[in-house]
């Protein structure tokens, strides 16, 4: 879980070009939309297609992406649910 | 007082067929224009609604007298040549001889849909092939140039790109012209072809529905998208009546704003179609309560839905007029909708019709004005609205009145 | 129509072109064919939040339009309105080949949005706080004569002072140089691009890319120069060329020894030499004649970097070395005429004076 919540860290920075930030500097449980990391509604479309291509999770319904989406911890617990064997 | 423009031929092709009749046909009944894609080769055909022109490129090519297979043509000018071709069938061609004419069109992706099938091609190492007769059409003047070159015609041309508001920016600069001498008529008007480019970028905006849309209903899930052309000519109303034309109706406002919000968004609370809306009427000198009819952009995602409902809403009060979203018919032509929605104004007022929105079920919450779900007959509108908005938060109201 | 006011303008170009102190030195020069521009901080322009997804064309063209407007003196325009060619090329190559390789599934929007051509608008507007007229052309080589059209339209309509925003972007990929060889845009032998102009016995150019914003207004104050009048031709002939210069010159009553400087969009393709020979055939000796595809590179909205050019003669009254095509004897710059054609068959005309 903790190697899964730093590589999506990782992908996070890269697939946003979060210029000059760390995987260190992202709180597990820290709001990354709105007022955490100021991310906006195409950085969570961004977010979707990070989650399908590297782990070939499709999220089809916008209000289950939301929760998904809403910090890495719980991206994390949802990769590992639905994750593809 | 100012020369008012004129409306004086029509040039229409979507989903629901060619020209007036085919048109009123469908709107009239209910009957939607969308289908599972049968010309657009695309992964998602099983899983989207299109409002697809039902006819093949080739059939178009030879309706139109063109050699068929790869003959330089995009869909995107086939379209646009069949809704001219109509257009100018009501039109003395020795009005058009001159650079006193203008030519105005609009357009998303110009080419792109026979771009995308050979563009590894076009950056390969294979220095010749039929590719080559398509490797300038990929902008968005490519169109525009052919139309006018099949026709033999040599106006002044222009062409707009404001993603799903170009066509209606393309009639207002029409009038804009016209009204400062620079022309004494133009042709407006936009078209758009499906390509999978264009199906591909809205499936990754997750705003596309898989069933047929249902704009201002709570539970609406996205648009479909569609194709077609529209054109319409504008003229001075002195310089119409001397020639004898028909006058199809008076082209009385207009406003262009921008939401300044968000490259897709509209602002949550309407406030950007609310400022368009309104200028248009203070164009028009109308007062709200004169609207009989709005044609609402209504693509049917939340967002828009949302801003424009609240808008309208804000402008007109709950006693708001008739409105419908007619995109359930012919899905969202993008840089056609303006101009093809313009059109279906002007035919309700002259035909006294609400076109009905259709698929509307549910009041959505945060409004208390619901649209017209059913056709509705002989009711006098003498002032039509039409909207149209588009990413880049740029927004377009038309206002139309009646002869 | 009225004339219009240039107020400020700003460039970024192949050339040193966005800071004022080194005014297009020292010039730069390749042997590729391709001159691509030179990158100014972006980000003492840009949003820090929103410059992360943008592509090099959305950033240069909103750090030109916000340049411009700051050095007007300007928060906020009256209106924007842009003309491009071709769009940001780099994100639609981008969505188009992740399309096609990965058989149209997980495709990135950011992509797809920027390569909308009113995108750089929309970011012109939110940085501005412009919620008024904002329009955007995508019509080849007209694509800036017809934003600056639509500008003296709209400032010919307003009642009070108004400026409008008016710009142009085009970039230039690898890929677009690749595509536009295969039917002989650019010259088999590629020349060092500042000697472009020694090899016009040859067919073909190279290849350029830039964005230049304007802000116009329809009143003098604070203005650097006059915007007479914007003259698009479709399809020239050398013969029709030479009347429009005429029948444009007489409109704005002006004749054509009065011109001090021409600007000529020559691009060394000895396919188009013959229609600006033609075009300046009648000059007389007082008249310098310059070009600047040699330092811009060939692009639909080339004719820009020659307007920013113009801008800012006026201001130094000095023509460079580098730009002059044939001295003349003039030695003030009051009037200047520029002649653009571009490969896709159109012409246009600007007539500028101080």
């Amino acid at each position: 879980m903790e190697d899964l919540k730093l590589k999506l860290k990782q992908q996070i920075i890269e697939s946003l070009n979060l210029q000059g930030m760390e995987p260190k500097d992202i709180d597990d449980n820290a709001a990354l939309f709105g007022e955490g990391l100021g991310l906006d509604s195409i950085d969570s479309l961004e977010l979707m297609v990070l989650l399908e291509r590297n782990y070939g999770i499709k999220i089809e319904d916008a209000r289950e992406g939301r929760k998904v989406l809403s910090s890495v911890q719980s991206m994390a617990e949802y990769i590992q649910l639905h994750q593809k064997a | 007082m100012a020369d008012r423009i004129v409306v004086t031929s029509l040039g229409i092709l979507s989903a629901l067929g060619l020209g007036k009749e085919a048109h009123l046909h469908a709107l009239t009944r209910g009957h939607a224009g969308l289908q599972h894609p049968q010309f657009l080769k695309t992964f998602h055909a099983p899983d989207c609604l299109i409002g697809e022109v039902r006819m093949s490129d080739e059939e178009l090519a030879i309706s139109l007298n063109l050699p068929g297979g790869n003959n330089g043509y995009t869909r995107t000018t086939l379209l646009a040549l069949f809704a001219m071709r109509e257009l100018l069938q009501g039109v003395d061609e020795s009005l058009l001889k001159d650079d006193s004419f203008a030519f105005i069109n609009a357009n998303t992706v110009g080419g792109m849909c026979s771009v995308e099938n050979m563009y590894f091609d076009f950056i390969s190492n294979t220095p010749e092939g039929d590719f080559l007769k398509y490797i300038d059409t990929l902008d968005c003047a490519e169109s525009t140039q052919n139309v006018a070159k099949y026709f033999g015609l040599k106006p002044m041309m222009a062409t707009i790109s404001t993603a799903c508001s170009s066509s209606a920016n393309a009639l207002i600069l029409g009038a804009r012209m016209i009204q400062q001498g620079v022309v004494e008529r133009a042709i407006c008007g936009g078209c758009d072809a499906m390509s999978r480019f264009t199906v591909n970028g809205f499936l990754s905006l997750k705003n596309v529905a898989k069933n047929p849309c249902k704009p201002f209903d709570q539970n609406r899930m996205g648009l479909n998208l569609g194709e077609g052309a529209g054109y319409l000519m504008l003229e001075r109303e002195t310089d119409a009546k001397k020639r004898g034309a028909e006058i199809l109706a008076y082209f009385t406002g207009y406003a262009n704003t921008n939401d300044a919000y968000h490259p897709t968004a509209p602002s949550p609370d309407g406030a950007g179609a609310y400022r368009t809306m309104f200028q248009a009427l203070e164009k028009a000198n109308l007062q709200p309560e004169t609207i009989g009819y709005i044609n609402a952009h209504g693509t049917a995602t939340i967002n828009n839905d949302a801003a424009e409902g609240k808008a309208i809403e804000n402008l007109f009060g709950t006693q708001a007029p008739y409105f419908s979203s007619t995109k359930p018919f012919t899905g969202h032509t993008l840089a056609a909708a303006g101009s093809i929605e313009a059109i279906f104004s002007i035919w309700a007022m002259q035909e006294g019709k609400v076109f009905p929105n259709l698929n509307f079920e549910n009041q959505m919450e945060e409004l208390q004005i619901k649209p017209a779900a059913q056709l509705i007959s002989n009711v006098a509108v003498n002032h039509v609205l039409s909207n149209s908005f588009g990413f880049g938060g740029n927004n377009v109201s038309l206002v139309f009145s009646k002869v | 129509m009225k004339p219009v006011y240039i107020l400020s303008s700003s460039a970024i170009s192949p050339q040193h072109s966005f800071e004022p102190e080194n005014f297009l030195h020292p010039v730069k020069s390749t042997d590729d064919g391709k001159l691509f521009v030179v990158d100014p901080d972006y980000r003492q322009f840009i949003n820090p939040v929103a410059i992360r997804r943008m592509s090099r064309l959305i950033k240069m063209g909103i750090a030109a339009g916000m340049n411009a407007l700051k050095l007007a003196g300007l928060e906020k325009p009256d209106a924007i309105i842009t003309g491009t060619g071709l769009g940001s090329m780099t994100d639609m190559e981008h969505f188009l080949k992740d399309m096609i390789n990965m058989n149209e599934e997980a495709l990135n929007p950011t992509f797809f949005i920027q390569s909308t051509y009113n995108s750089v608008n929309g970011w012109i507007a939110v940085q501005s706080k412009c919620t008024s007229y904002n329009q955007t052309y995508v019509n080849r080589g007209f694509s800036l004569e017809l934003s600056l059209l639509d500008a003296q339209l709209l400032l010919n309509e307003a009642t009070e002072r108004e400026v409008a925003l008016v710009g142009c972007f085009d970039e230039l990929t690898d890929e677009y140089f690749i595509v536009k060889n295969k039917i002989g845009y650019w010259k088999k032998q590629l020349p060092q691009s500042r000697h472009l102009l020694k090899e016009s016995n040859t067919v073909g150019t190279i290849a350029g890319e830039g964005t230049s914003f304007f802000t116009l207004s329809n009143k003098a104050e604070n203005s650097v120069c006059i915007l007479h009048g914007v003259k698009m031709i479709q399809s020239p002939t050398s013969a029709e060329i030479s009347a429009n210069i005429s029948t444009f010159l007489q409109q704005h009553h002006v004749a054509l020894q009065d011109i001090d400087l021409i600007i000529t969009g020559m691009n060394g393709d000895t396919n188009f030499q013959p229609l600006y020979q033609a075009a300046l055939e009648h000059t007389q000796p007082h008249t310098t004649i310059a070009a600047f595809k040699h330092l811009s590179g060939e692009y639909p909205t080339a004719s820009g970097f020659a307007l920013w050019l113009s801008a800012q003669l006026f201001s130094t009254q000095t023509i460079p070395e580098e730009i002059i095509y044939k001295r003349g004897a003039t030695t003030d710059i009051r009037k200047i005429l520029i002649i653009n054609h571009y490969i896709l068959n159109t012409a246009s005309l600007m007539l500028l004076s101080n």
